[in-house]
This record gives structure tokens, C-alpha cells and sequence, in this order.
């Protein structure tokens, strides 16, 4: 391959990426200013063939893109300085600025390619899909379109069916905004949480301590339950299965029932309450063993 | 409120007790910790009036964590009962004072610095009865927790981690009955009260 990339090409690639990424922001201002004056009588049919000549537009642009880089050639390893290395050595007083510049951008670069590589192994596992566009057939997509539209009889059958399975975390369901569940868990003596609902799924978390009063917002003023808030919503992103919501909200409650011992069960990894610097007590669960580690402690 | 252990620390001979506070204080800034104020906590104790049959004595305590409360717990028998009222208590007594009269000469308090330190608030007290210095009282809470049994281990820890591994951690007299219940101000009350008349009877061995 030759090692020399291919500046037009480069060039070409970065302006059909551009014109992306102004082709979509085209589409979003079209969408947020909505129907306008100019569309006339039948605003709605017009409006809509605006926009849909832009998203083809989009389509256009990324195919655009597609084209280019993949014409361009794979970078194997980290680039060679090449000749450059000599700027070190210019004597000449203007130019010797020029050679910390270069290092610099090396270093950038190569952070760049460290870090792609790094995304690109973890996106292959593609264990980020979030969305419904590329799960599986049409036949199953349109069941898992109603997970954020359940009727609110299910929720509440999910919910109680998991109250009554433990006996020490009381769970009860309100609905303050229009159909959607709001959980208020109490666990022990030891916390409070409150999760919000919509439909199965699951949209947030906030875990206070047994004596404090619940809302949504507000966090804990005890610097360990909003350790286990952040360790909550991380739990909530881990969990989450669109094509499976009740096993995600059951999963999610057996790791929240696992902090039942918050203060009384020691690091599994360094066998101490408190951990030295942070002064806090494991305020991690792992997911699959639920057995209780400091932050610090649990890679 | 969290759950709040009291412990005595021994003032080593040859040393003042302002030196003990200083070298504790510095430990625990350089664990981190902020100065938020002073603390107090007082005792005033009282005796029934002999007219009213068996001696009783009831014990006032005031703390500056709940600076609009008053607590009183009256000694009888094997039970103590207390009552918590508000400010107001203080001349209650006053007006009492026929049937309840003050041994002024035992009024003793714990006073010093404050600190807070990620979760903790830890109390630095001096003990003066009458002006003279009897010791030293080093209170560590807890705020997140509210049960006994379930943070002592932690808590244990901690004082270890603070007073020297050597020290010997027992549970306070008054907690090991109700380590699993839930933990309010009077129980804190209690343990003060506790060491304080431990305090009182000591001076009373050294006179006699």
C-alpha cells in the first residue's frame, strides 16, 4: 500500500462529509420551524415534500460519503514522521517553531487512530444498539413499538409481581404525570429510590437515604447515595432491552436489592469498609454477582 | 440523622488536653476533613425535693446539633424515661424548682471544634465540670445510615482508622440493646449522659 495518503482524496472525503453533516442540519431546521407562511393552503403536503426532499438529500450526501472513504486506504499503524524528523534540526530561527507544531499533531493523531481503533472494536460488538432500526424482522418490530406505550394495567401487573417477591424493598406505583409510573422503592433501612417509567422502560433514577424526602430531581446530600444514584443510571443503560423490558426492570430491581447490606457488607476486593481516599463504603454491585466492590476497586 | 458512636479518648500523662484536641484536629484535616463551628452539649442534673418520697433525679441536656430541643430523661429505677420538648423546658424547670433543685456544682459539658468529612461529622469535645478539664469525648456520625447493626463494622473502622488500630472498639452501653432500631437524637443523648456520669463519679473517687 502506498504509505503516502492521497491529499485530493482526503480532501474530496472531508467536503462530501461536510456537506452530511450541513445536509442534516438542513433537515432539523426545516423540522423545528415547522409550517410556515410560505407553504400556502395545503402547509401540511407541502411541508412534507420539503422534507422529504431533503432527507433524500441526506441520502444522496451519505451515499456520497460512503463512496469516498471507502476509496481512501486503511491506515495500518501509527504514521511515520518521514523527513520531518530533520525540522528538529533547522537552525534556521523562524522555522524551528515548526517541529514542537509537528509533534504535537503527531501526538494527536495518533491518539485519533488509538482511540478509533478502541470504538471500533467495541462498536463491531455492536453491544450499543440501542434503537429499533436494525433489531431483527418487521414482524417483531411492530411488538416492540408499544414497550413505551404499555398499558398502564401491565406496568403495574410487572411492578407488584416483583414487589411481592421481596420481602424487605416495598415498592408502590403513582402516576403524578398522565399514564406513566412513577416507582417509589424503599429498601430496608437503608434507601429510597425512585424510578421513572415510561412505558417499561425505564427513563430514571434517584436514590436518596432512608431519613430523606423522595423527588425526582433533587439529589442526596450524602455523598454515597449519589455515588449509588451514578451507579443506578449506569445499571438502568446496562440492563436495557428494548425487545425484552419486564427481564431489564426485573434485572434492574435484583441489582437495586443487592444494596440492601450498603453499609454493612466490606469491598470483596480490598475487604475494607471504607475505602482510603474516597471515604466511602462499596457503592458498587457488579451486575451478574451482585457482590459489592468500591469504585476504585472494581476493575 | 445518622448513627453517631461516642468515644472516650485517654489523655496520655505529661499531656494537656488542648494538646490532644490539636493533634486529633490535625489528623483529620489531613484526612480531608472542614471545620464547619463548635459544638456544645451540657448537662444539668436535678433531685427531687425528699417530701416527694424516693429521691429522683432527672438530667437536662442540651445539644447544639438540635439547637431548639431540650432533653430530659428521669432516673428511675432501672428505667430511664426521657422527654423531648422544646426550648421552653428550661424555664419549665425553673418553675419547678420547689419540688426539683439543681446540683449546680455537677453541670458538665463537652465543647470544641466540629468537622465534616465526606459523610462523617466528627466532634472533638473537651469535658469541663465546674471549670476543671476531666477529659475527652470524640463523637464520629454517620449520616447515611440509620440503623446500628447494620454500619458498625463501618464505623469501627473508621475510629480505628483515626484513634490507632491499638484502641479498643466496643459498641457504647446504651446502643447494644437496640442496634437494629432506628436512630434518633435522644439515643446520642443517652451516651453522653452515660460517660458523663462516668466522668462524675470518677471526680468523686479522687476526692474521697
Amino acid at each position: 500500500m502506498n504509505p503516502s495518503i492521497n491529499v485530493e482524496q482526503l480532501n474530496s472525503a472531508l467536503t462530501s462529509l461536510r456537506t452530511l453533516r450541513s445536509s442534516v442540519s438542513q433537515v432539523f431546521e426545516a423540522l423545528s420551524n415547522g409550517l410556515r407562511a410560505d407553504h400556502g393552503e395545503d402547509g401540511k403536503e407541502k411541508f412534507l415534500l420539503e422534507l422529504q426532499e431533503l432527507l433524500n438529500n441526506v441520502n444522496i450526501n451519505l451515499r456520497d460519503l460512503e463512496q469516498t472513504t471507502n476509496g481512501l486506504p486503511i491506515p495500518t499503524g501509527s504514521f511515520n514522521l518521514g523527513n520531518t524528523t530533520y525540522l528538529s534540526q533547522e537552525t534556521t530561527q523562524d522555522r524551528q517553531a515548526l517541529y514542537t507544531q509537528l509533534v504535537n499533531s503527531y501526538k494527536w493523531t495518533d491518539k485519533v487512530h488509538e482511540y478509533s481503533s478502541f470504538a471500533h472494536s467495541i462498536l463491531s460488538q455492536n453491544s450499543l444498539r440501542r434503537s429499533y432500526a436494525n433489531s431483527g424482522s418487521t414482524k417483531r418490530r411492530g411488538k416492540l413499538q408499544s414497550n413505551h406505550n404499555v398499558p398502564p394495567g401491565q406496568v403495574d401487573n410487572v411492578i407488584n409481581t416483583i414487589d411481592r417477591s421481596y420481602t424487605d424493598m416495598k415498592i408502590t406505583i403513582s402516576r403524578p404525570y398522565a399514564s406513566n409510573a412513577v416507582v417509589q422503592i424503599s429498601l430496608g433501612h437503608v434507601l429510597k429510590a425512585v424510578v421513572a417509567f415510561k412505558g417499561l422502560l425505564m427513563e430514571w433514577v434517584m436514590v436518596k437515604g432512608y431519613g430523606e424526602t423522595l423527588d425526582l430531581w433533587n439529589e442526596s446530600r450524602h455523598n454515597v447515595f449519589r455515588k449509588v444514584t451514578e451507579n443506578a443510571h449506569a445499571a438502568m443503560l446496562h440492563f436495557y432491552s428494548p425487545t425484552l423490558p419486564e427481564l431489564a426492570v426485573r434485572s434492574f430491581m435484583t441489582w437495586l436489592h443487592s444494596y440492601v447490606n450498603l453499609f454493612s457488607e466490606a469491598c470483596k476486593r480490598c475487604g475494607c469498609h471504607l475505602h482510603h481516599t474516597s471515604l466511602l463504603p462499596p457503592a458498587w454491585r457488579d451486575f451478574r454477582t451482585l457482590e459489592p466492590f468500591h469504585d476504585e476497586c472494581k476493575q | 440523622m445518622g448513627v453517631t458512636v461516642l468515644q472516650q479518648f485517654p489523655v496520655p500523662e505529661n499531656k494537656t488536653g488542648t494538646y490532644v484536641i490539636e493533634m486529633l484536629s490535625k489528623r483529620i484535616l489531613a484526612l480531608g476533613a472542614t471545620q464547619q463551628g463548635q459544638f456544645l452539649v451540657d448537662c444539668e442534673s436535678y433531685l427531687s425535693h425528699p417530701q416527694m418520697g424516693t429521691t429522683k433525679t432527672v438530667h437536662i441536656l442540651h445539644n447544639s446539633e438540635q439547637p431548639a430541643s431540650v432533653f430530659s430523661i428521669l432516673e428511675s429505677g432501672n428505667k430511664n424515661i426521657h422527654v423531648i420538648a422544646d426550648g421552653l423546658f428550661d424555664l419549665f424547670m425553673i418553675k419547678l424548682s420547689q419540688h426539683y433543685t439543681s446540683k449546680k456544682q455537677t453541670k458538665i459539658e463537652s465543647k470544641g471544634p466540629r468537622f465534616e468529612l465526606g459523610d462523617f461529622c466528627i466532634k472533638l469535645g473537651s469535658v469541663t465540670m465546674n471549670q476543671s478539664f476531666k477529659g475527652i469525648l470524640i463523637e464520629v456520625e454517620y449520616r447515611p445510615c440509620v440503623t446500628a447493626n447494620a454500619v458498625w463494622g463501618l464505623l469501627r473502622e473508621f475510629l480505628q482508622g483515626l484513634l490507632g488500630s491499638s484502641t479498643v472498639i466496643q459498641p457504647p452501653q446504651h446502643l447494644k440493646n437496640r442496634m437494629s432500631e432506628i436512630y434518633t437524637p435522644i439515643d446520642t443523648v443517652h451516651q453522653y449522659l452515660e460517660l458523663f456520669s462516668a466522668y462524675r463519679k470518677t471526680t468523686a473517687l479522687r476526692v474521697q
